[in-house]
């Protein structure tokens, strides 16, 4: 069993990105668990048709700890993959950090980690505001991490930070960067700076998923691409991403850059004067 | 002698700069108020213990409500020997309220727990007069807005309902929770009522925590001299009491480590002095009372008040002089009762070799050192190691302390009278001298002492 974490700058595109990749590879024949560590609970709805399911959280304040089962909190989506939301507070109160704590280990007294399963993802919100959205990367729980990113300098910005934390856990743990996938935003040079910035970290860019617009007709109807339509261009690119992914086998720990070292980089493609 | 290192500290020298050795002439001060060192097993409560459980928690006719972790609650309920008595037994220092916050409450937020907590325990006793709430280090954490939730809960129950924010990781011991509750008091109830009629000899009797009944003993002296208190800050206070207090002449502070945040507050705004004074013995309290009438123009009241009173307590005290002169004693109080204590002690003939506090400021190290003899030690902030290492090679006749460190004279060989909840007290003023006077030597001149091996 690989466990995956997904992380990247928020509305990135990391939630249609990792629903898109997991959809193509449960369609490859993969068993997929995908858990979704953000309160806005939205990780999996195309997986799902669009369908709320009951949360981690919002069913253990409702019954208790020791009354939630798996059946309730876990459901079949597209090609059977595993779909669970951890959940948590409204904006502005409480702890969601530690609802991601909490979830991932009640998740795991409950026998959620099948023997079976090829693959679990982990989707987590995109500013790792806290411990607890570092969550993940902790404990021996994920061990591959993917960066989402863009050219944008904020993207890149996030990224670099992100691998501050990777670099942290890493000397405890086994957590390795497995590379970046740019969802692009179509910014000038974007293929070339990314490429840049993924090598300049110790990384690579695992690969770049073109900016299509069948992506958004695809989550309209809540589907994945894979779904919506298995023939068409951006299908193929996620079968590309799927596939460099199942056959990624360089994992690093990242050597973060410095801010300058960011901004300079961004001069040298020409993304800024 | 200067700066000195205690063999257990060894291993922790920054612990010499809070260890002195007195010297007159010298102008040194340890090194108080500051983070504690790592490795050094202090003996510090935090900021909310020192909000809720010496400065808040004495009021009698409120709700004290702990927003947080039920543990939280326990420690400071005071149903053990915290022994802040008032006149309203039957529900003060009785019940021990708490929100119990929990793992999901901590996820998703303990406003509404709060809310309804504040409304269910009102509704249980609905006799109270106001309610306190008190957060704890999580709730600092989850950020829940208890300024708001209190205010709603205020305009349904009715009575006040007063948030403090008093986390225990803020500041470095509990005395900033004193100075918080100090500016909510200040900021939320005083000045919100006016008293029924006012007149020109009103006092406020401002950080005395009525342990064992002291103001009990210490009001009827001032009232004697034709004074009337208004408001004592916090010991058995109504909040009411502390909704009048900005209408008294004179503020006279007794605890000046934990209260002089509120009497400066109050002379700013409502132009209300304030005066510094001891309470204990008898030199300090007539000097007390004589410096209070001055105040007021009542000094022949005031000499009859101590005649009366010296002449009570006189042959009792005599008599135990004879039996404690030339004792030899250690202090460790929170720490004003350490200084205030030294002049006491002169009183009875008997020498304090050493003196320490769990959280004074430098004004309080000033004053100790002011009023120690040469030799002695003085020590900021004392943990267990360095007490016993105190205890046995300063070799004290008697160890006044509080409940954490009973047992370990106990099991040093050493007489022990605790200071901070008292033994058989009250210790206050004149009758709380003799009270005082009689536990030294009931401890100290004891039989079971030759029966233990103790230190060597």
């Amino acid at each position: 069993m690989r466990q995956i974490a997904m992380y990247g700058k928020g509305g990135i595109g990391k939630s249609t990105t990792t629903q898109n990749l997991t959809a193509t590879l449960a369609d490859m024949g993969n068993s997929i668990l995908q858990i979704g560590c953000d309160p806005k609970a939205d990780s999996t709805r195309m997986l799902v048709g669009g369908r709320r399911q009951p949360t981690v959280l919002d069913t253990l304040r409702e019954v208790g700890a020791e009354n939630v089962t798996l059946e309730e909190i876990l459901h079949e989506g597209f090609k059977g993959i595993k779909c669970v939301e951890a959940g948590g507070p409204e904006p502005g109160v409480g702890c969601a950090g530690r609802g991601v704590i909490t979830a991932i280990k009640l998740l795991e007294a409950l026998g959620a980690y099948d023997e079976d399963l090829d693959l679990v993802f982990y989707d987590v919100l995109g500013d790792v505001v806290c411990g607890g959205f570092a969550m993940p990367m902790r404990e021996g729980y994920a061990k591959e991490i993917y960066i989402v990113a863009s050219g944008e300098m904020m993207a890149l910005y996030a990224a670099n930070n992100i691998c501050k934390g990777i670099v942290k856990f890493a000397e405890e743990g086994e957590i390795r960067l497995g590379g970046i996938i740019c969802n692009s935003r179509n910014v000038e040079n974007e293929l070339a700076l990314v490429e840049a910035f993924s090598e300049r970290i110790g990384s690579k860019l695992i690969h770049f998923v073109p900016r299509d617009n069948i992506v958004q007709q695809a989550e309209i109807r809540k589907k994945t691409v894979i779904e919506y339509d298995p023939t068409c261009n951006q299908a193929d690119e996620y079968r590309t991403l799927a596939r460099n992914i199942l056959e990624n086998d360089m994992f690093v720990v990242p050597e973060p850059i410095t801010m300058d070292e960011l901004e300079s980089m961004m001069t040298e493609f020409g993304v800024v004067d | 002698m200067p700066l000195t290192l205690l063999e257990c500290d060894i291993p922790i020298p920054e612990r010499e700069k809070h260890t002195y050795i007195k010297k007159s002439g010298e102008c040194i001060v340890p090194m108080c108020n500051v983070q504690t060192t790592p490795g050094d097993l202090t003996e510090r409560g935090c900021t909310y213990a020192g909000c809720m459980g010496v400065v808040g928690g004495p009021v009698k006719d409120v709700i004290h409500l702990v927003h947080g972790p039920i543990g939280c609650a326990y420690y400071t309920w005071g149903g053990g020997r915290r022994q802040n008595l008032s006149d309203n037994p039957e529900f003060h220092r009785k019940y021990c309220f708490s929100t119990s916050m929990q793992e999901a409450n901590i996820i998703f937020g303990g406003e509404q727990k709060l809310h309804k907590s504040i409304l269910e325990s009102y509704e249980r006793f609905p006799d109270v007069n106001g309610v306190f709430v008190y957060a704890t280090c999580v709730i600092g954490l989850i950020g829940d807005d208890i300024n708001n939730v209190c205010k709603k809960a205020s305009k349904e129950i009715g009575v006040p309902v007063i948030p403090f924010s008093c986390e225990g990781f803020r500041g470095v011991s509990q005395s900033l929770g004193h100075h918080i509750a100090n500016d909510v008091i200040f900021d939320r109830i005083v000045g919100t009522k006016e008293p029924d009629e006012v007149t020109p000899y009103d006092i406020n009797i401002i950080g005395d925590y009525n342990i064992q009944g002291d103001l009990w003993i210490i009001a009827p002296l001032f009232e004697a001299m034709g004074l009337r208190i208004l408001c004592t800050f916090t010991g058995n206070a109504s909040i009411d009491d502390l909704a009048m207090a900005h209408r008294a002449k004179l503020n006279v502070m007794h605890c000046q480590r934990s209260t002089p945040y509120i009497c400066q507050l109050m002379e700013e705004k409502y132009e209300l002095p304030y005066m510094p004074v001891s309470l204990f013995g008898i030199k300090q309290t007539s000097q007390a009372l004589r410096d209070v009438a001055s105040f007021f123009g009542l000094e022949e009241q005031a000499e009859m008040v101590i005649e009366s009173e010296i002449a009570k307590v006189l042959p009792q005290i005599e008599y135990y002089k004879e039996k404690l002169k030339g004792k030899r004693v250690f202090i460790y109080q929170g720490a004003p009762r350490a200084w205030h204590w030294i002049k006491l002690m002169d009183e009875l003939g008997m020498q304090v070799i050493g003196a320490a506090t769990t959280f004074g400021h430098t004004d309080d190290y000033e004053k100790i050192i002011e009023r120690i003899g040469d030799g002695a030690l003085v020590i900021d902030n004392p943990n267990s190691l360095e007490l016993k290492e105190i205890l046995v090679k300063y070799k004290p006749d008697l160890f006044i302390s509080g409940l954490k460190e009973k047992f370990l004279a106990y099991k040093l060989g050493v007489p022990f009278v605790n200071g901070h909840a008292y033994e058989n007290g009250p210790y206050a003023v004149y009758s709380g001298f003799v009270n005082f006077a009689r536990d030294m030597d009931m401890t100290m001149n004891h039989p079971a002492w030759k029966l233990i091996e103790g230190r060597t």
